[in-house]
């Protein structure tokens, strides 16, 4: 063999070496796909969302999780189950991810975990309240908020017992998570002792609620309007229902009572209409854990701005995948083993034990809070 | 019941007069050119979004930020035509417009999704939530009393113009016949530019004075025009009275179907009627002479 050979082969094994470093360096990286609505009336869940994505795992991987760092990548999945399903599959087969984290309206999360169940990827949910999402139950889905049942049989009660709410209207839109949320408020409602006065569901295109308002103004008394519906719409109902002097914020007798889904600033938007509004949130920033003064000082620091619970549950699924990864997990099937024995796990917007459908089953994660006449927010402390 | 159902025929008549001034952008546009405008939505956005930062970053007044929106709607309207839709014209084909009006329509809601971000403005006139009480329980805003008064204005200028002044009378000959209108002197191009800036002048406007009613986003134009679009065909293809009246309808019917069914069943009301217009009067409410019609 020439020392031209030799020369030529030392180089290869050297270049074979740093290769195999390479991919080795490469493999210590949890893929993380991120399916969330970044267009359409649900855009502001996504926006809010990478944010808290994007700390998480800039937090993460200042160290590492057991030699592993996190990596991202978001895929625009519309709030609604066609472009999620493409998105979710787009996702698969170019990315690759270890686990999904997504999507945020209940409609696109039932059309997307079909297509995760066949890939053998978990999809870990944050946003959707559908029951429909962890029953009958789906080993590669796990959700970490509470589902409509929890919500809606909780605040049905709270209504009932402590607002002493005996009438109720129940407005939402008409997709599965409206539907579904209105449907357990009423049961429990009605189980409890109240009388539903009317159940009025709407499309997402919907922009005029006066006739609306016009209509509950029209019932009588009416002691309480849970409200199911995006931000946008949202506004737009709290302040034609003050309009009509329904509401507290317009000089009337009715609580709106509202869900998860509405983020933090949904008061100072809607102004004065919003008074006396009491809603779930997910994220309790006056809450004086550590890891919650942690989370809303870095956040200040990165954005500048006040972490929303949107923020705050988004953060939280990446310290879930961190968890399950701190415990041995490395690859999509041992992500969702771990995560299916997540236990003790405590989070921004509260705790995580996962039952065997793999819904979250901790209710610390709701907090209860009204809006002052200052268009500040007292948390109430019901749970 | 009665000051109830009062109240409902005031709420449609506000929502019916916005419907008219986005659908005669459109009915304009297609009885000049019978072509559909799938952009026009993007500019009532952009009407919407001139007001607001003409009202809250500038710090102007909402009343001039109405005429702001009309100038940025009818700028846009000459920009769009002049650089992406006449040329297209210009090659003799109906279809390359059509398809570049969905081309210009999906880039204008990105470059808006770019600029102004996904999260719901804030858009409150100053007159959003005043409230003039009427007795008997109804109500009007005084943001409603404004859609009403300028959107019936703009309708009677609108009507006025179109059959009484040289311009209107040339735009109804090139509707009616663009090739005769050409040999008679009038040059078709610069009238469907015209047609161009008033159908957006008018979108920019009526999106001035949606925003302190839609869900002002990038995306809130798009919540209007499939309505426009059924007022447009039930009114009747480019006819301009049955567009007002069609508008108005729909308005009434929304409100209507509120209170006394469900707003679950609106759209299923409002197109049941659009495909029964179809189906037995495909001249839509006034039946006129297609070459009559603007």
């Amino acid at each position: 063999m020439t020392k031209r050979a030799i020369a030529c082969l030392g180089m290869a094994a050297m270049f074979g070496l740093f290769a195999a470093t390479n991919v080795d360096a490469q493999d210590k990286v949890i893929k993380i796909g991120g399916l969330f609505p970044m267009s359409g009336p649900g855009a502001y869940f996504g926006a809010q969302d990478k944010q808290g994505i994007d700390l998480a795992i800039e937090q993460i991987n200042k160290t590492g999780v057991n030699g592993y760092k996190f990596e991202v990548q978001y895929e625009d999945s519309a709030c609604s189950p066609l472009p999620a399903t493409q998105a979710a599959k787009r996702l698969l087969d170019q990315y690759k991810p270890h686990i999904v984290i997504g999507e945020e309206c209940s409609d696109a999360t039932l059309a997307v975990m079909p297509v995760m169940e066949q890939a053998k990827v978990p999809l870990l949910n944050a946003g959707s309240s559908s029951i429909r999402v962890t029953e009958p139950g789906n080993p590669w889905t796990f959700r970490i908020m509470p589902n409509e049942v929890m919500q809606g049989v909780d605040i049905a009660t709270n209504a009932y017992k402590r607002l002493n709410a005996r009438t109720a209207v129940l407005l939402y839109e008409n997709t599965n998570a409206g539907i579904g949320n209105a449907k357990v408020f009423g049961d429990t409602f009605t189980k409890l002792g109240g009388k539903i006065l009317a159940d009025i569901g709407f499309g997402r295109d919907v922009n005029d609620f006066t006739a609306i308002a016009t209509r509950i103004a029209g019932l009588g008394k009416v002691d309480v309007i849970p409200t199911y519906t995006l931000e946008g719409q949202g506004l737009r109902i709290t302040q034609a229902l003050a309009q009509a002097s329904v509401t507290k914020g317009g000089g009337g007798q009715s609580i709106q009572l509202g869900t998860i889904w509405l983020p933090f600033g949904f008061e100072q938007k809607a102004g004065k209409a919003a008074l006396g509004y009491v809603r779930i949130v997910q994220f309790d920033p006056t809450d004086q854990r550590d890891v919650v003064k942690n989370f809303v000082q870095s956040f200040k620091a990165k954005y500048n701005q006040d972490p929303t619970h949107i923020n705050a549950h988004a953060f939280d699924q990446i310290l879930v995948i961190a968890d399950a990864v701190r415990r041995g997990a490395t690859d999509a099937q041992s992500i969702r083993d771990r995560m299916a024995a997540t236990k003790d796990f405590s989070g921004v917007t509260g705790s995580v034990e996962f039952d065997k459908t793999n819904q979250n089953i901790k209710m610390d994660t709701i907090h209860y809070m009204e809006t002052l006449p200052d268009l500040s927010w007292k948390a109430l402390g019901w749970n | 019941m009665s000051s109830v159902l009062l109240q409902q025929t005031i709420n449609g008549i506000v929502f019916g007069s916005l419907y008219v001034l986005v659908a005669l952008g459109l009915t304009l546009i297609y009885g000049v050119l019978v072509q559909i405008n799938f952009a026009h939505a993007d500019v009532v956005t952009i009407g919407a979004f001139a007001a607001y930062f003409f009202t809250f970053t500038l710090g102007g007044n909402y009343l001039a930020s109405i005429a702001v929106a009309l100038v940025v709607g009818a700028a846009l309207g000459w920009l769009v035509n002049a650089t992406i839709f006449a040329p297209l014209r210009e090659r003799g084909s109906e279809l390359l417009p059509l398809i570049a009006t969905i081309g210009v329509s999906i880039l204008l809601q990105n470059a808006m999704l770019l600029w102004f971000g996904p999260i719901p403005y804030p858009f409150d006139s100053p007159y959003s939530n005043e409230v003039i009480r009427l007795g008997g329980g109804t109500f009007i805003t005084w943001q409603n009393l404004i859609i009403i008064i300028v959107s019936t204005l703009t309708i009677a200028l609108l009507y006025a113009f179109m059959k009484f002044t040289f311009m209107g009378k040339a735009l109804r000959a090139v509707a009616q016949d663009r090739e005769t209108a050409g040999l008679m002197g009038i040059n078709p191009s610069q009238l469907i530019m015209v047609t161009f800036v008033i159908a957006s002048a008018l979108a920019g406007m009526g999106g001035a004075m949606l925003g302190p009613i839609l869900v002002l986003t990038p995306f809130a134009g798009t919540s209007v025009i499939v309505k426009a679009f059924a007022i447009v065909i039930i009114g009747g293809f480019g006819n301009v009275e049955g567009t007002i009246i069609a508008g108005l309808l729909v308005g009434l019917i929304e409100s209507y179907a509120t209170q006394l069914v469900n707003p679950g069943l609106i759209d299923i009301i409002v197109f049941t009627l659009l495909l029964l217009m179809l189906a037995f009067r495909p001249t839509g409410l006034i039946a006129e002479k297609r070459e009559e019609n603007v």
